[in-house]
């Protein structure tokens, strides 16, 4: 995934530790090989290369990855398109058999944007396997997935700042058991609306929070899915935020409690640019 | 945010606010009332039926149909045992009988729940023997273990009449090796090798098509590969899940870090020249048509504890080979304290360059012509290889009208080696075996070969003591 990934744990035995870490990059390394477009024979390719009405067998991992970017494609109204416009419904997961079919040849997936976060997410459970709960865990330090806090600690302390100038603080949290994930502009950069292939104005930065559910914690049996995947839906809602009106964004919050998003906008004719957060009113 | 009204507020600065806190308990509160709504319910099962309403006329890749069905078993569970077992789900017509591998707690559950996953029902074993004694069916067996198993799991697997596909190293020990040569002769039944680059259809091409007939590179006269690894801290296990150390000694490991790290230690692997450098000194032979006269080495453990590292972590080889086209020098390194280049294969003739490694990313193909060598038009025409990249400073001389263009020498045209691998890597070679099973092909790797490849890696380690060259002589490779 040509990005740093990194694992923060308290344990008392370091080379425990430090083998669990090694555990999770030969994780990352087996995911980036299903996932990555570049490598020929991975999954991804493989897909990329379907001619109307032909299929491939993928790994469970691929699948599920797939069944999450569908998910959110529906979810987003297609502002999160792993497909960039070409058309990801032509796409027909079978996630029994493993299968993915191109009802239409011309179909091109980029899983960038939600791999990392799917291989935090996976990460993050073998951490549980090796009884790490204490632990944090990030690809590119924009997918970061935080365990339980260390000892003594009430969260992993995590900040917010402008993409546009990293001095700029605009938020401190303390979270624990919930995947934080963000996506900005620095001077230069844009971005495309898949269903429009307009370059979008107005947004600096997006960030999203997205809980653990409690089965990924109670679960520690080695997994296959389907899973409840924080980082890798964090990753993808990031995206669609970068994009997506207000209203949108409040109402797909409003949907989900627990999730939580903020969102900079391009600054001012003053040069300022204040941090908006979204989230659904709690019950009392 | 707990409590948290206005939900579309501007964020205070950091300093009004001091550091959140986000209590899980608030958090999820709801989550239960809005189940398969929103983002919380992803919906699996949505997903499941919006898919089998389109799905219901799409027939499956890997769908038998006419190839005959074989019952097939995986001894070995681990790394190399899962990534062969996804290669071989998408191989038409084989189904899992049974699984066994001695890490029930963590391995064997794992590939047995993958298996399930795409509807085989293996059979969960520990012990072999008992493997073989109930599973009466089974066509062929995969073994996957530690290189030391791999004698007695394949002369065991042959006798009770299976045929076999055993990972490389064949053995780390030339008796073993040559025990398993002796039982597939005995048995009759097929013993594939895993040295899988001999199936990979792009080293397949360079040596059918580049080598052979085109004869690209004229005259190989040196050869230079390597893997180098970065250093990478030793293999683990879930505290949870560790062997109980009975088990552990009764399958000849001490402890859960030899029983993870078998790799390091004398007796188990075969030391990091047959980990790793069997592989490529395999194609340096293969392509060369001969095997090696002689052999020097030097290696040592420079970096690693030698309490948990038994075996050298760096080794410098040079084999002589007498070839009909005259002698050769090829050099091999591996290395376990610096990835650098990672691992190829670079095949240095007089009329050209191959550079080619497994990996379907870097050194994936390319050839590169001396500028003294004939043409290769006609190659190109073929689809041979690729047309040369053009080279950016080609003709200053045409434009300027000078004689020369004084300048660093010239570089070769680089062509590409137009094939790729579309399927996992090891899929070919358990292709070919299956095949072979079936009787629909000749084995890439039977154990004639790997014998051979393992008589030139294991001098090395007796190079590496000696410090000296050791000769091999003709009679050393056969059997
Ligand atoms: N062809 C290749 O490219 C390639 C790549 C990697 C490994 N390999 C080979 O694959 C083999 C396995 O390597 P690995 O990296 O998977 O090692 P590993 O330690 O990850 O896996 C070995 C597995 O064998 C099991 N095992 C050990 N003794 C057993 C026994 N007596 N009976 C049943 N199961 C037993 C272990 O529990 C473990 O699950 C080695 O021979 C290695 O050289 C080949």
């Amino acid at each position: 995934m040509a990005t740093i990934f990194e694992v923060h744990t308290a344990h008392p035995d370091a080379q425990y530790a430090a083998q669990a870490a090694q555990a999770v990059f030969d994780l990352v390394d087996r995911l980036e090989r299903e996932l990555s477009r570049f490598l020929t024979n991975s999954d991804v390719a493989r897909i990329n290369g379907l001619a109307a009405g032909a299929s491939t067998r993928v790994t469970p991992t691929t699948l599920e990855c797939l069944v999450i970017a569908r998910h959110l494609y529906d979810l987003t109204g297609g502002a999160f398109d792993v497909s960039i416009g070409t058309g990801l419904p032509l796409l027909e997961l079978d996630p029994d058999g493993l299968v993915v079919r191109a009802r239409e040849g011309g179909v091109r997936i980029d899983l960038g944007g939600i791999g990392k976060g799917y291989a935090v997410d996976l990460a993050a459970e073998l951490l549980e396997e090796w009884d790490l709960g204490a632990s944090l865990v990030h690809g590119g330090f924009s997918s970061v997935l935080v365990l339980e806090p260390p000892p003594a600690l009430e969260g992993w302390a995590l900040t917010l700042s402008d993409p546009a100038a990293p001095a700029r603080l605009l938020a401190r949290l303390s979270a624990r058991q919930a995947a934080l994930s963000a996506s900005g502009l620095r001077k230069g950069d844009h971005i495309r609306d898949p269903r429009t292939g307009e370059a979008v104005r107005g947004r600096r930065a997006a960030w999203t929070l997205v809980p653990r559910p409690e089965t990924a914690k109670a679960d520690r049996a080695p997994r296959e899915g389907p899973r409840m995947a924080a980082a890798a839906v964090a990753d993808a809602l990031t995206t669609a935020f970068m994009l997506l009106g207000l209203e949108e964004i409040e109402s797909i919050c409003a949907a989900s409690p627990g999730l939580e998003a903020w969102v900079l906008p391009e600054a001012g004719a003053d040069g300022s640019a204040d941090l908006m957060h979204f989230a659904a009113p709690v019950e009392p | 945010m707990a409590g948290e009204e206005d939900k579309n507020k501007v964020m205070p600065p950091i300093a009004a606010g001091g550091p959140r806190k986000l209590d899980r308990r608030d958090v999820l509160k709801g989550l239960s009332t809005v189940p398969a709504l929103g983002l919380f319910g992803y919906a699996w099962q949505q997903q499941r039926q919006y898919d089998q309403a389109t799905l219901q006329a799409t027939a499956a890749p890997a769908a038998a149909g006419d190839v005959q069905e074989l019952n097939i078993a995986l001894i070995g569970a681990g790394a190399q045992g899962q990534v062969l077992t996804d290669a071989m789900l998408r191989i038409p017509g084989l189904r899992f009988r049974a699984v066994c591998d001695v890490w029930t707690e963590y391995n064997l559950r794992r590939v047995v729940n993958i298996l399930r996953r795409f509807k085989h029902e293996p059979n969960a074993y520990e012990d072999y023997r008992e493997m073989l004694d109930k599973e009466k069916e089974l066509d062929a067996v995969v073994i996957a273990t530690p290189d030391f198993w791999h004698a007695p799991h394949t002369v065991e697997c042959l006798k009770a009449g299976k045929h076999v596909y055993c990972e490389k190293e064949m053995s780390n020990t030339l008796e073993g090796a040559r025990s398993m040569v002796a039982a597939a002769r005995e048995t009759g039944k097929l013993l594939q090798i895993g040295h899988q680059r001999r199936s990979n259809p792009r080293y397949l091409h360079c040596y059918e098509k580049l080598l052979n007939e085109a004869k690209l590179l004229g005259r190989i006269v040196t050869i230079n590969g390597q893997w180098n690894r970065a250093v990478a801290a030793d293999l683990g296990a879930p505290d949870r899940y560790a062997i109980p150390e009975e088990r552990l000694k009764q399958y000849g490991f001490k402890n859960m870090h030899q029983f993870r790290n078998w790799r390091w230690y004398k007796g188990l692997g075969g030391g990091p020249i047959v980990d790793l450098g069997s592989h490529q000194i395999d194609i340096y032979t293969w392509f060369l048509g001969t095997n090696p006269s002689a052999v020097m080495a030097s290696g040592g453990l420079l970096y690693y504890d030698p309490a948990t590292h038994e075996w050298y972590d760096t080794v410098m080889v040079v084999y002589d080979y007498q070839t009909p086209q005259g002698p050769v020098k090829a050099y091999y390194q591996t290395q376990t304290t610096n990835g650098s280049q990672g691992y190829f294969e670079n095949f240095m003739g007089d009329q050209g360059t191959l550079l080619i490694s497994e990996s379907e990313l870097n050194y994936a193909g390319k050839i590169y012509r001396d500028p003294n060598a004939p043409a290769w038009d006609e190659w190109i025409q073929k689809g041979y290889i690729s047309a040369p990249k053009l080279q950016e400073l080609q003709s200053q001389e045409e434009k300027s009208g000078a004689i020369a263009d004084v300048r660093e020498s010239v570089s070769p045209d680089e062509h590409t080696v137009p094939v790729v691998l579309r399927d996992p890597y090891h899929q070919p070679h358990l292709q070919n075996f299956f095949d072979a099973v079936r009787g629909k092909a000749k084995l890439n790797c039977p154990p004639e070969v790997g014998y051979e490849s393992a008589v030139s890696v294991l001098k090395v380690n007796e190079a590496i003591d000696a410090k000296s060259i050791l000769a091999f002589k003709p009679e050393d490779f056969h059997i």
